[in-house]
């Protein structure tokens, strides 16, 4: 119609049926903080925070079957990079996110060449084992980092939550068209191919080193954006971001949203964030309920959220 | 004159006396001994069911509050406590592969790996915090096993860490005779080796799965009963043994006893030199660092079977 003819192409119908879909629903985001309480807009924007977590886990757990407990740590090293050289070399937070982010792509390109050429669980084993090694290394060095304190580090935006949430909005939206993009690709169906049968993949002559790194590095990159900016969004960074508690959540939210699914672990993220927050004087007995979800979920109801979501509209288009 | 090159060459090189450096390896050799019961646990599970158990620190925490509640609340004399703590280990194991684990093997499942590694994990998160829920966030301390300091030159080691290292040494015997020497173990290994050639020699593979969880994770209880008044109990009391656990068996070889024994003490060594030569806030960060070394040039472990693709 209009828009495809000026730009030279038509565009087919049920593309430009997804594309009404969406600028649909991105009504509602977009305009949600008009709506609500500058609080649960704050709610909103840690929720957007593990929706981008969530994402970038699920590219690596999800997508390619390669298990990463240390998804927080990727976070955390993108936050105190960016709070590091900020408040030691006062370098702009804008700048500082970018740079934590290739740092945390940097570490997990480390991390990831050297366990990936191995099977089994050597990456769930060695990366839980570095998150918590690196969550001791950052108390024990306080006087860059102020141990458990934290790190108070500039804010993005100055005060006020606007900016922030459609920062964080921008971002992740582009995380998850990036995403989509790499899982409509060849990539994708090699990344789909390991998961499935990594022996298998390799001889029908995918290099499978090659992509189970390209896959976690990018994931890496995006869990090291999140980190920066939400450093930047609360003004301080602590140990407390790359806690065990912390990937559980995570892994909660994509589980409990549709692991393998490209939008199940935005809606994970941000539900389970909101949830959360209602539950908060449960303290405590929100992880217990978390962690027994991830397991009912593994066991009963393998493709969570998501694929409730997929059978009710299959149920209603037939 | 007298001529004594070691001495010299060690304060020389490390700034410490040779006798420092000797019993520095005693404390290593000690401490990871106690390290690799943990580790052990893990790897005959790993070995025979293929699954890292990611709650393992768990079950050590589990152990440490049976501990703390059987013998300061109840009174239980330690002899008493500390079985009932491995037999409430074994059965919280045996419950956990009975209740989640089995329906892995079944034909239906998907992707049986990331079943085992995510439910295991989440599994962590729950029995985390649900300690937490039941006990709070205090950190207790179960009564001393072994009243007694032992003088060791420069040191001492007090009786609880001599009494932990006695009691780990008699019960990795016993498992190591017990998978040697019995049918029960040799069930456990042939399933561990190959699971069809187990299944043709009729052995049940189901039960064997039920019984190394069971033993891993009664493993993993009594070292966490031992270690309770050393360490203290807390509900995240697991996560630095288990992190310890998961780099020993990386480092010994997935899957291999010896290894996970060689590796604990290892570990241990490494831990408590780089005490003493560097500085001891940064006691984890050594391991790792060796996990990484070896991890680079030799990633099947020292003592592992290099990696066969079938």
């Amino acid at each position: 119609m209009g828009i495809g003819r000026f730009l030279g192409f038509e565009i087919s119908l049920p593309a430009r049926r997804s594309i009404l879909y969406l600028s649909l629903a991105s009504v509602v985001p977009l305009s949600v903080p008009f709506f609500v309480s500058a609080y649960w807009t704050h709610v909103l924007i840690i929720g957007y925070y593990y929706a981008l977590l969530a994402v970038s886990w699920n590219l690596v757990a999800g997508y390619t079957g390669q298990f990463s407990f240390g998804h927080v740590a990727l976070a955390a090293i993108g936050a105190y990079t960016s709070g590091l050289i900020a408040v030691h070399y006062g370098i702009s937070p804008v700048l500082g996110v970018l740079a934590g982010a290739l740092v945390a792509a940097g570490t997990g390109y480390l991390v990831g060449a050297l366990c990936l050429k191995m099977r089994f669980v050597y990456l769930a084993l060695t990366t839980l084992a570095f998150s918590e090694i690196l969550r001791r290394v950052i108390i024990i060095e306080e006087e860059y980092t102020r141990g458990s304190l934290g790190l108070s580090v500039p804010k993005l935006f100055g005060p006020g939550v606007l900016w922030y949430y459609y920062a964080l909005l921008g971002v992740l939206v582009l995380s998850v068209a990036v995403i989509y993009w790499i899982m409509r690709s060849k990539i994708g169906l090699f990344l789909r191919s390991i998961r499935e049968d990594e022996g298998a993949a390799w001889v029908m002559g995918v290099d499978i080193k090659k992509w189970k790194l390209f896959a976690f590095v990018v994931s890496s990159f995006i869990a090291g954006i999140a980190g920066g900016l939400y450093g930047h969004y609360i003004g301080l960074v602590s140990p407390t971001m790359l806690t065990i508690g912390q990937m559980g959540l995570v892994i909660a939210m994509t589980v409990i949203g549709g692991m393998g699914s490209l939008i199940g672990p935005v809606i994970g993220g941000v539900l389970i964030e909101i949830a959360s927050e209602y539950l908060r004087e449960y303290g405590a007995l929100r992880l217990v309920i978390f962690g027994a979800l991830i397991i009912l979920v593994m066991r009963f109801f393998r493709g969570g959220l998501w694929e409730a979501i997929e059978n009710f509209r299959q149920k209603l288009t037939s | 004159m007298s001529f004594t090159p070691e001495p010299a060459l060690f304060s020389l090189l490390l700034n410490i006396s040779a006798e420092e450096f000797l019993l520095q390896i005693l404390i290593g050799v000690i401490m990871g001994s106690i390290y690799g019961l943990m580790a052990v646990g893990l790897t005959l599970i790993f070995g025979v069911m293929k699954v890292v158990n990611f709650a393992h620190g768990e079950l050590y925490m589990i152990g440490g509050y049976s501990a703390y509640f059987l013998m300061a609340v109840y009174q239980l004399p330690a002899y008493l406590a500390l079985p009932a703590a491995v037999g409430i280990g074994f059965g919280v194991g045996y419950g956990i592969e009975r209740l989640l684990l089995r329906p892995m093997h079944s034909r239906r499942m998907e992707r049986p790996v990331e079943y085992s590694v995510i439910v295991t994990f989440g599994l962590l998160i729950l029995l985390q915090n649900l300690a937490i829920v039941l006990f709070g966030p205090y950190v207790r301390k179960p009564p001393t096993y072994w009243e007694a300091s032992f003088s060791l030159g420069l040191i001492n080691i007090g009786g609880d860490r001599v009494f932990a290292l006695g009691s780990a040494l008699i019960l990795l015997t016993l498992v190591l005779v017990v998978i040697k020497k019995t049918w029960v173990g040799r069930a456990l290994m042939g399933v561990a080796q190959n699971k069809f050639g187990a299944l043709i020699s009729g052995i049940d593979s189901k039960q064997a799965n039920s019984l190394a969880f069971g033993i891993g994770a009664a493993l993993a209880a009594a070292s966490g009963a031992l270690l309770a008044p050393l360490f203290l109990v807390f509900p995240d009391s697991g996560t630095s043994p288990v992190v310890k656990a998961f780099v020993i068996i990386v480092l010994g070889g997935m899957g291999s006893i010896a290894g996970s024994l060689i590796g604990g003490v290892l570990l241990g060594v490494i831990e408590s030199m780089g005490s003493v030569l560097y500085s001891p806030s940064y006691k984890e960060v050594y391991g790792f660092i060796i996990l990484i070394i070896v991890l680079v040039l030799r990633p099947w472990g020292l003592l592992g079977e290099r990696e066969r693709w079938a």
